[in-house]
């Protein structure tokens, strides 16, 4: 347990020293990320606010950060991997007796928490320049949506696994971005279906509650469950895809470059 | 003495990209490695040495055989056998370009479970032991190749596990690098009390710093030898005939046919010998046109000499080495 800390935080700090050390790279996506949301909300203003406009741009908002949140996290992760293995650090991180996925875990975390920061700062921050505030119930919210990560995680692992294996994993990390847009946008009314989909349940309750003013008492046991049942199979199945890409990885010898 | 590494019966084969079709990479590959020793793993390119260190590792999981460290299975126990070894595999390719120094060896060292706090002391000791102190806070990127690769052998050191694996640590470093590299895996060995398999192409480092070689070729061990008893054994072999005439044609037919090991020039034959009757066959091959045998030395050899030998003269010499 303990080493499994310092693991995580190992990661954290490489994490960190990188965006540091690359500052016009991370000063560039902070800006444009800043930029987008200021738009959105001063859209607001600008349209007026009859309730419907309202409640068309919060609906916006709230699935672009979402999206944006995830899919940075899903294409780092993905895009990190190809490059190690190109470079060849990828076998050195296969090394660890803690297992690889473990510094995958370590790694998604550093995501998952310094990508958090940053939206919520920079969400904050827009508010703040636009004076146009999104209400919500933080505590219906935030534990939603950490549920909600938690097969964020999985999905993390799931194309991990296939990053090592395919090395035209390329095209669907560019894919993805429209694929996470249709499941971050699309909601469940429209499409019940997609409540089998990862996050999609999630992101559904999200939404009720911040621009439908949702409090607990409002979800079902029913949707509680879909959440939960949800997030957990998309982590179990996300190691397992994994673990089963890492094995086939080692048969065939393509954990480095050949 | 101990043994650390028990490599029995490896296979390894891949499939290839375009044609599917099975190349055997090793096959049926076994060695020991005892504790405290340096081992040298030699042969020529495409031999299977790479991927000999990467089954070690359990990088690779082996079609057959198995590989054991400290009694555990490399692949069915992978991280319980990962436990004992760390390995550079690909010099400088193995450390982060965009990092400092101390910042890879702080990293590789907590993906190990092991705390910054914790391993700084252990950061400056090799630090120091590899000359890098003055370059800890440089990039990686702005390093010379020698100090990569010097700095990707300290990340191996880290977490003090008994063997290091190191595949061809002398790549692409000029002669001085090279020497300095060496001299450093000596004193590796010596004052940390490693065991180290190392593999290579490069002939001074099996001579200065190992004290066996396992020799593969096409996959197969064509021969696991102290080094010094390798090099003996082939000077016992090894002979030198100066002769008064020219050989004719038969002759010369007659004495490449039955040994493959051989080097006619004008007046002078070397020639290294499989067995004691050897010294009669060549010396009838001569005495049929009555050329004069002037002088009959033992020549010495190098390592060169040797690796080269053994790995052109294929199957034969595997049965003959490995009945010494
Ligand atoms: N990932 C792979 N996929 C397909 N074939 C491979 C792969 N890795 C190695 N091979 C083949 O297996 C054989 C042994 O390769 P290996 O890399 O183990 O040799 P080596 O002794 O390390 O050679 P070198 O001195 O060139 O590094 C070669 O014929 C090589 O082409
Ligand atoms: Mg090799």
């Amino acid at each position: 347990m303990k080493q499994l800390w310092h693991l995580i935080n190992a990661n954290l700090r490489k994490e960190y020293i990188e965006l540091k050390r690359y500052f016009p790279n991370t000063i560039t996506m902070i800006l444009q990320f800043y930029f987008i949301f200021l738009a959105m909300l001063l859209g607001i203003h600008v349209i007026g606010d009859p309730q419907q406009v309202e409640t068309n741009v919060q609906y916006v908002i709230v699935n672009y950060v979402i999206w944006f949140f995830m899919l940075t996290i899903l294409q780092s992760l993905g895009f990190v991997i190809l490059f190690e293995a190109q470079r060849g650090t990828l076998e050195q991180l296969f090394m660890t007796p803690l297992g690889m996925w473990r510094v995958l875990f370590g790694r998604i975390i550093s995501n998952l928490l310094i990508f958090g920061i940053l939206v919520t700062v920079l969400l904050v921050l827009s508010m703040l320049t636009a004076g146009e505030w999104l209400v919500f119930r933080i505590d219906v919210v935030l534990p939603v949506f950490l549920i909600t990560t938690i097969g964020v995680i999985g999905v993390g692992y799931m194309l991990s696994g296939l990053a090592i294996i395919f090395k035209q994993i390329q095209s669907v990390l560019n894919v993805l971005q429209f694929i996470l847009m249709g499941l971050a946008f699309v909601p469940l009314s429209v499409a019940p279906y997609l409540v089998f989909a990862p996050f999609v349940k999630g992101i559904d309750m999200i939404r009720l509650v911040m621009i439908h003013s949702y409090t607990w008492n409002d979800f079902t046991a029913l949707d509680y469950s879909a959440l939960i049942l949800n997030s957990i199979f998309y982590l179990v199945f996300g190691i397992f895809i994994y673990l089963k890409s890492e094995r086939f990885a080692m048969e065939r010898g393509l954990l480095s470059q050949y | 003495m101990e043994k650390v590494i028990e490599v029995k019966n490896l296979e390894k084969s891949y499939k290839k990209k375009k044609t599917k079709e099975l190349v055997k990479a090793v096959d049926g590959v076994s060695f020991d490695v005892y504790r405290g020793e340096i081992l040298g793993l030699l042969g020529p390119n495409g031999a299977g040495k790479t991927t000999t260190i990467k089954s070690i590792c359990g990088l690779l999981k082996p079609n057959g055989g198995s590989v054991h460290i400290n009694g555990f299975d490399s692949n069915k126990q992978r991280l319980k056998a990962v436990n004992y070894i760390s390995a550079v595999l690909e010099g400088n390719r193995n450390i982060y370009w965009r990092l400092t120094v101390r910042e890879n060896m702080e990293y590789f060292a907590g993906n190990r479970g092991i705390s910054k706090k914790e391993i700084q002391g252990k950061i400056d000791e090799l630090l120091n032991f590899f000359n890098l102190k003055q370059k800890e806070d440089e990039l990686v990127s702005s390093l010379s190749r020698g100090m990569q690769q010097k700095l990707a052998i300290a990340v191996a050191l880290l977490p003090d596990t008994d063997v290091v694996l190191l595949d061809e640590p002398t790549l692409g470093l000029d002669v001085e690098t090279s020497y300095e590299v060496r001299s450093l895996l000596k004193r590796i060995v010596e004052e940390h009390g490693k065991t180290i398999i190392v593999s290579t192409h490069d002939m001074p480092v099996v001579q200065e710093v190992c004290d066996r070689t396992v020799i593969i070729n096409g996959g197969k061990v064509v021969a696991d030898e102290k080094v010094e008893d390798l090099i003996k054994l082939f000077e016992t072999r090894a002979y030198c005939f100066t002769i008064g005439d020219e050989l004719t044609n038969q002759q010369v037919t007659a004495i490449e046919n039955h040994f493959p090991i051989v080097e006619i020039n004008d007046k002078q034959i070397n020639v290294t010998l499989e067995k004691e009757d050897d010294l009669y066959i060549i010396m009838d091959i001569l005495k049929s046109e009555q050329t004069n045998i002037e002088k009959i030395d033992r020549t010495t050899v190098d390592f060169e000499q040797v690796f080269m030998q053994l790995v052109r003269g294929g199957d034969q010499h595997e049965t003959t080495v490995a009945s010494h």
